[in-house]
């Protein structure tokens, strides 16, 4: 007896995605051209701004690719988790005190070795990261507690600690701004396209995103991991430990949500600025979503995002638009493009389920 | 109910066969069969909840038609079904009314009217709930009646009881026929479906038998006992083209320890006591009709769920209690009979589901070594005669094609026991054919099975040794020879008879 496995129409196919993702971007940017044209005195030179502005010069061009780096680092912590099926929504607090974390430890160490103190650093933004959504994972495995919430309540009040410890015990008394001191010029990311503020952790965001591809189909933490995240009953059948994969996908996830915060901090702002990070975990949120939390796709997923930021400054600029016109453009293109990367996340959560 | 047809093309079963079904007003009519035999799916047709492909309904003279449940309450028809449909956070009055709640000035909900309404439902049919109570407080038993009386409350004539029994005590099953005897005095007429044969005799007046999706037979329950029932119900023995050699039996491999399982706030355990052994190059058949404890018995020996008393043995070694992962350890193999959730993850592709119980194997450092990966599928794929591709999602396989992936999959373990649970339930013949060829086929190199099935056909076919249950408990044990017939065992497993009283 024969039996023929018959390949039917998968729905998970890559082009259907990137099609339907393609004619929402279209869509969301008519609407902003209609937008600019009631809004601005000058609709051509802003428009021109809005679309080219990042491609302008040097200065423009490197400083989106910049803002992309740690958008790439929270992109990947969500998708990890989405990957997982749990939910980690406390990326901004992760984000923030892991910034804290790592100019801690560079303000601390004020003459070590550039490599060994700023690794340290970096550990420690990671550990900080690990720990505040490990914590959620474990309520989780032990009291079923949802991920969801607790991992968003608990990063409401990190936010709240970090600016404490900004705005007090560590800010800076030499100036008037709501900022730690600067950290030591040793553990200052080498800067690669002056006179952008682009610098070498690009290289490392793109090679972990690869790394995080691999470790996802070609480990068997990762198999185990989306196995559990597909579906837990079948895990379990199968032998696997579900309760270990409520943990660890939260712990890899604060990692890198920490780790964007220690790059932000070393790569470009080279200190805590009070609510320097805002946005940047919940943007980790849409570019996973939007990327189908696959790790690669990650990678354009952010920079596309980092290209809106960019443009929306620089018609912002050169241009009349105000800063809350150039908000409101921002915040119907992300709302259109997660809209539609939000359903069909949905549906699949769905069919999933059935 | 006239010439009900009804084909679920996604599994290929004709659920219902041009049914016949004649309830006459304020009787109790029951509906018996076995799992499988169209009694849900029926009832569901004239709940609204599916849509027959043929047939029609006619109510009171009149023909109608039933979209949804709304149409149906609408008619007068209420069902119960067997899982409650309640809120627990919710108190009984709440639950009663939700959807159709009394209201004030037309906008506010009006808690003392519904408290009122629903006390008055009560009391008017004799049930024994307070309707402030929050149901997560109740007992089984009592939410039965809350949905019972949410049926009433909505001016239920005609009200269908799926297997209303299955989880209530022998107390609570007497309360509620004292509960459907009242109401049939004030008129109402009810469907009660059930495979509890001394139910039948107790609480019905005639019973409508039902076989493979058609109707075999129609009773005054007075003029038929339960042994013709049991008879009716199972049918003739289908006799399968098997070769089974002479085998005997060696070392014990599985050994039940007066196991049983209970859950929070059930006064009924779902396992009672059981005692069961398995040597190896054996066929132990355990067999019994749904919900009376086969698929809690496969949870508890694959790990899946702890046992609240009692001890497994696997080998000698007590595995009471072990976490799943570590059952796996011990290399068993388990084919499910939720095949399609437990047994395999149908977003995945064809070779990761292959792979997911001995994952381990493949790993060089914590990196999968793809190509050992595709020699051990591709070598499945040939013994057990599959053809294709491994990269697809294995939901896009049909259903025979999914229970042979599962089975060459967990035969490859070097399991020395295989636990099946109804491993042809929806297959078609050839598919089925094939598994029990592979059954047989263990039983031949001394492996033992465990072959858990609400398939008397199968059980009689394929056992060495029959274990019968019913209600949680084992009523018969017995060799499969020449000795026992397959009425017999139907009357054990329909509760007729009981060695074990």
């Amino acid at each position: 007896m024969k039996l023929i496995v018959k390949r039917k129409k998968n729905p998970e196919n890559i082009f259907v995605n990137i099609f339907s993702l393609s004619v929402t971007m279209g869509i969301a940017f008519l609407i902003v051209i209609v937008l600019i044209l009631f809004l601005s005195k000058d609709p051509a030179k802003t428009i021109r701004y809005f679309f080219i502005g990042p491609f302008l010069n040097r200065y423009y061009f490197g400083n989106m690719l910049n803002s992309a780096i740690p958008l790439i680092f929270t992109g990947l912590g969500i998708a990890i988790a989405f990957k997982a099926s749990t939910f980690n929504l406390g990326g901004e607090g992760q984000v923030y005190s892991g910034a804290l974390a790592a100019t801690a430890v560079c303000l601390a160490l004020p003459e070590a070795n550039g490599f060994i103190g700023g690794s340290l650093a970096i550990l420690a933004a990671i550990g900080v990261g690990a720990v505040l959504a490990g914590l959620s994972g474990l309520f989780k495995m032990k009291w079923g507690t949802d991920e969801l919430i607790s991992s968003f309540l608990i990063s409401g009040a990190v936010v709240l600690i970090v600016n404490y410890f900004i705005t007090g015990p560590m800010d800076d008394p030499a100036n008037n701004l709501l900022t730690t001191r600067e950290i030591a010029k040793q553990y200052r990311f080498m800067q690669i396209f002056p006179p952008s503020k682009l610098d070498i952790s690009i290289f490392f965001a793109v090679l972990t995103a690869f790394l995080v591809f691999f470790f996802m189909f070609y480990t068997h933490w990762g198999y185990e991991m989306r196995m559990c995240g597909l579906n837990r009953e079948f895990s379990r059948y199968g032998g696997i430990k579900v309760k270990f994969y409520l943990v660890l996908p939260m712990i890899l996830s604060g990692s890198f949500q920490g780790l964007a915060g220690a790059v932000s901090v070393m790569g470009t702002y080279h200190m805590s600025v009070k609510g320097f990070s805002f946005g940047m975990g919940w943007n980790g949120i849409a570019v996973a979503l939007i990327a189908r939390n696959n790790p690669l796709a990650v990678i354009p997923a952010a920079i596309f995002f980092a290209y809106i930021e960019a443009g929306a400054s620089a018609a912002m600029i050169h241009s009349d638009v105000t800063f809350e016109i150039a908000a409101i453009v921002e915040s119907i293109i992300y709302f259109l493009i997660t809209a539609q990367a939000l359903k069909d996340f949905i549906r699949y959560r769905k069919r999933r389920t059935e | 109910m006239e010439g009900i047809s009804k084909y679920f093309p996604e599994n290929r079963v004709q659920a219902n066969r041009n049914v016949n079904l004649v309830v006459k007003k304020n009787e109790i009519h029951a509906i018996v069969g076995e799992n499988g035999a169209g009694k849900s799916t029926l009832m569901k047709i004239l709940y609204g909840l599916e849509r027959p492909d043929k047939g029609r309904i006619v109510l009171n003279g009149k023909q109608v038609s039933i979209h949804s449940p709304m149409d149906a309450n609408r008619l007068g028809i209420g069902m119960v079904h067997q899982h409650f449909r309640l809120i627990r956070e919710f108190t009984v009055a709440e639950n009663v009314v939700l959807g159709i709640e009394p209201k004030k000035n037309g906008l506010f909900f009006n808690r003392d009217k519904s408290v009122r309404d629903v006390r008055s439902v009560i009391e008017k049919y004799g049930f024994n709930i307070n309707s402030e109570s929050r149901v997560a407080d109740l007992t089984v038993g009592q939410m039965q009646q809350v949905e019972i009386v949410k049926m009433l409350y909505r001016k239920a004539d005609l009200l269908i009881l799926d297997e209303p029994t299955s989880v209530l005590t022998e107390q609570e099953i007497n309360r509620l026929f004292d509960n459907i005897r009242e109401l049939k005095n004030q008129g109402k007429t009810f469907i009660i479906i059930t495979h509890k044969l001394d139910e039948v005799k107790e609480i019905s007046d005639r019973v409508t038998v039902m076989r493979r999706g058609e109707v075999v037979a129609v009773k005054e329950t007075e003029n038929v006992d339960q042994k013709e029932l049991a008879k009716l119900m199972v049918g003739k023995s289908v006799l399968f083209k098997l070769k089974k050699d002479p085998v005997s039996p060696g070392a014990v491999v599985l050994e039940l320890k007066n196991v049983s399982l209970k859950l929070k706030r059930q006064e009924r355990p779902l396992l009672d006591r059981i005692d069961l052994k398995v040597r190896a190059g054996e066929i132990v058949g355990v067999a019994g009709v749904g919900g009376n404890g086969l698929g809690e018995l496969e949870d508890v020996v694959t790990g899946l769920f702890k046992v609240s008393e009692g001890e497994i043995f696997y080998k000698g070694e007590n595995i009471t209690g072990l976490p799943a992962s570590k059952f796996r350890e011990k290399e068993l193999g388990y084919v499910p009979a939720d095949r399609l959730n437990r047994g395999s993850c149908l977003d995945s592709t064809v070779r990761e589901n292959m792979i997911i119980t001995r994952h381990h194997d493949f790993l060089k450092a914590g990196v999968f070594n793809q190509k050992k990966i595709s020699v051990f599928v591709n070598n499945l794929f040939k013994s057990y005669s599959i053809t294709g591709d491994t990269s697809v999602p294995i939901g896009t396989l049909s259903g025979g094609n999914i229970q042979k992936v599962i089975l060459a999959r967990e035969l490859a373990t070097n399991a020395e026991l295989i636990i099946f649970s109804e491993p042809t339930w929806g297959l078609d013949v050839a598919s089925g054919e094939f598994v029990y060829e592979n059954i047989l086929k263990l039983r031949k190199n001394g492996i033992a099975v465990l072959l858990i099935s609400s398939n008397l056909d199968e059980i009689m076919n394929l056992a060495d040794r029959i274990v019968v249950m019913y209600r949680g408990r084992i009523t018969g044990r017995f060799t499969n020879d020449k000795s026992i017939s397959k009425a017999l065992i139907g009357e054990y497993m329909m509760g007729v008879r009981n060695d074990f009283n």
